[in-house]
């Protein structure tokens, strides 16, 4: 006579609150619950399931049957184990691999995640389309609230002034369109979607038009090495791709961009090779740097360019130590473009 | 024998110990930190199923059967069919505004208030439908008929006009909702009663509505007796009204995060004691006896906790409020479990995950 394993349990059959102790056998690959009148089940195996446990009781519950208790009382015999599912403690298959290994590998995939996070701006911004960044930038500003300069003579020098330092980027898909805004601000900056604009306080500051040319090489510089994109994205995260309209049309929005080192460094080695293909010498950049370094000026609009593209004297320098004694360099602007650019706002009553 | 008798003191139990939490407890927050937040829905599964299975009413325990999974999609569901929603309606308004239409701006923005308003009150509700829907005793769970939507109508309404009286009809708004409520929810096949009135805790409630008023005097006076008194002048230096400015300052702190909140905390105890009080399940009575002492005991400790164990006792904080919970919770009357039928009410899908998405406070 082959004994039936079994053990004492206690049985709900989800349908009535009056539980039946009694015991629960396994036969036959089956699971039963025997009550002192009545015999329950077959129960099968891929229907229980475990969930949880009380002081000294296992819980097990099916699958089909809202209610429906086994509790087992421990320790179980091993017969009617190998009947029920494994003990869950962290859910899962985290079980299955055990805590530290489960852990090590959360930890693991949890770091790429951080990775790639944190690196965003390096991978997306590339990846945005040109008409997309162009939308950013156009709803950024719109139209600056009417404050473009448009006196067309000064707005053609300006064109041929950067074509001449854009000349190596013919392959260059983006368009570049330079605008002079009528802003008392001595400041340049490049939206996304290949537009700078240049603050009228900067082309009054300017003593020649050498000077401006080095500080718009350097913006177009921003733009061919594509760092604009990933310098919002890095300050203001992927609300900026988001909510393009969201930063408003402040300036100070847009100029409180902040380069990486690296990124200003490119520029400039940008900036110097275009000024050095084009003819046109460094040096009137460099003492424009340093004039803006020393001067503590009146009108509070000085400080803006020094504030938001932190210069080293070693940057200056940079600039300075690549003019060459024997070029043959020419002007920028001839005079009358020169004038045109300076001209290029309507006039105002102190000027 | 079916019939069981329950004698107050020995209705509700609870026999887990710090001890035997804390290994869940730790490796919990273990296996958060490495998923980055995502394996909290199974550390609360745990956490729950270990303090139910603890839990003691009358003859058998309870049991906790919601799982981590369907914490997930609740929250899934919330982010998707809310959150995104919400982003866009919110460029909406942005956009509008800049285009010159402020007002039809300000009216989607009020719009969008209103229902998250309405959602917190329907957020409440499931999440008590979902909690006694998980909770097993003697194989019969709990939960209600109703999706909550028409008890988010009640708690607008009801809030609303609770405030409106410059807040002075604030305890009838809560006794009525909690009313609400619970009238809706069940367990097995006995429907939940509760009928309380709030005027008990009218007076209480009068005490913490003039508490900040009797504080803000209390500032005035002193600020006045130091300038009577000359420990305090028009014309000081700086570093001269350094000292008393700081004390100042300090009771000020104190007196908006440290006594304010200990006001309510004596209005909520009654509160609590009152409706529970008057809870009923078939031949039940229920009552809460926990007094404003014990309740300051349970906030000072968890202060004490967390700060003495420099932030990881807040792991803790879950098992020391069900603890306290359980032990002050007892019930009377009798229970005849031949009449106890498992309930008919449709499962919640998934859990929780409106209740967490907007921050609603428990019970």
């Amino acid at each position: 006579m082959t004994l039936t394993p079994s053990h004492s349990a206690l049985f709900y059959d989800g349908q009535s609150a009056a539980g039946r102790t009694g015991q629960v056998e396994a036969a036959g690959g089956v699971l039963f619950f025997v009550a002192e009148d009545q015999r329950y089940g077959p129960f099968l195996p891929e229907d229980i399931r475990h969930l949880g446990s009380a002081p000294g009781t296992q819980i097990y519950g099916h699958k089909g049957r809202d209610g429906w208790r086994l509790r087992i009382d421990e320790p179980i015999p091993e017969a009617i184990v190998e009947l029920l599912p494994a003990v869950e403690r962290y859910g899962g298959w985290i079980d299955r691999l055990g805590l530290a290994k489960a852990s090590g590998l959360f930890l693991a995939c949890s770091a790429l995640v951080m990775l790639v996070i944190l690196t965003v701006p390096e991978w997306l911004a590339p990846l945005i389309p040109h008409s997309v960044e162009r939308n950013i930038g156009a709803a950024m500003v719109g139209d600056f609230g009417g404050r473009y300069c448009r006196g067309k003579k000064g707005q053609a020098a300006l064109a041929a002034l950067t074509r001449k330092l854009d000349k190596g980027s013919a392959k260059a898909p983006e368009r570049i369109d330079v605008m002079v805004a009528d802003i008392d601000m001595i400041n340049a900056v490049a939206l996304p979607g290949g537009q700078i604009i240049i603050f009228r306080g900067l082309i009054d500051e300017a003593r020649s038009p050498d000077e401006v040319a080095g500080v718009l090489a350097h913006e177009i510089g921003h733009v061919r090495e594509r760092h604009v994109m990933k310098a919002m994205l890095r300050q203001l995260g992927l609300s900026v791709l988001l909510s393009g309209s969201d930063i408003g049309a402040t300036a100070g929005g847009i100029l409180s961009l902040g380069y990486s080192r690296d990124a200003e460094g490119e520029a400039d080695a940008f900036s110097i090779a275009r000024l050095e293909n084009a003819r046109i010498s460094p040096a009137a950049t460099a003492d424009f740097f340093d004039r803006l370094a020393e001067e503590r000026g009146e009108t509070p609009g000085w400080v803006n360019y020094m504030v938001t593209h932190p210069q080293s004297a070693a940057r200056r320098n940079a600039f300075r130590r690549s003019e060459r004694k024997t070029a043959n360099y020419r002007s920028a602007l001839d005079a009358d473009e020169w004038n045109a650019l300076r001209n290029i706002c309507p006039s105002r009553e102190n000027d | 024998m079916d019939e069981k008798e329950v004698r107050a003191d020995s209705a509700f139990g609870f026999d887990g110990s710090w001890r035997e939490f804390a290994p869940i407890a730790f490796t919990n927050l273990l296996l958060t930190l490495v998923t980055l937040g995502i394996y909290r829905f199974w550390a609360i599964r745990r956490e729950r199923q270990y303090l139910w299975s603890r839990t003691r009413f009358i003859d058998d325990r309870l049991e906790w059967t919601g799982t981590g999974l369907e914490l997930l999609i609740g929250s899934v569901i919330v982010l998707i069919g809310l959150g995104v929603p919400f982003l866009i309606v919110n460029f909406g308004v942005q956009a509008l505004a800049l285009r010159g239409y402020p007002g039809v701006a300000a009216l989607v923005s009020l719009a969008m208030v209103v229902l998250v308003f309405y959602l917190v009150g329907v957020a409440r509700f499931r999440m008590l439908r979902y909690r006694l829907g998980r909770t097993y005793w003697h194989g019969i769970r709990g939960g209600s008929d109703d999706q909550g939507f028409s008890y988010g109508l009640l708690y607008m309404a009801k809030t609303a006009l609770g405030y409106l009286p410059m807040g002075l009809m604030v305890p009838w708004a809560m006794v009525s909702l909690w009313n609400d409520r619970w009238q809706k929810l069940s367990f097995g096949n006995q429907r939940f009663r509760c009928d309380a009135e709030f005027s008990p805790i009218m007076w209480r409630y009068v005490a913490i509505y003039l508490a900040p008023m009797a504080i803000l005097i209390f500032l005035v006076v002193v600020g006045f007796t130091l300038l009577a008194s000359g420990a305090i002048g028009p014309d000081m230096g700086q570093d001269e009204l350094a000292g008393p400015g700081t004390i100042f300052a300090f009771m000020i702190v104190a007196g908006i995060y440290i006594i304010l909140p200990l006001f309510w905390l004596f209005y909520y105890a009654a509160f609590l004691r009152l409706v529970i009080g008057e809870l009923q399940l078939g031949g039940l009575d229920f009552a809460f006896d926990a007094r404003s002492k014990q309740w300051f005991g349970l906030i000072f400790g968890d202060i004490a906790l967390v700060v003495g164990t420099l932030g990881i006792g807040w792991i803790f904080l879950s098992y020391r409020h069900w603890k306290f919970f359980i032990t002050h919770m007892q019930a009377y009357g009798e229970v005849d479990l031949l009449d106890l039928h498992q309930s008919e009410t449709r499962r919640a899908g998934h859990g929780e995950g409106l209740f967490e998405a907007l921050d609603v406070g428990g019970l």
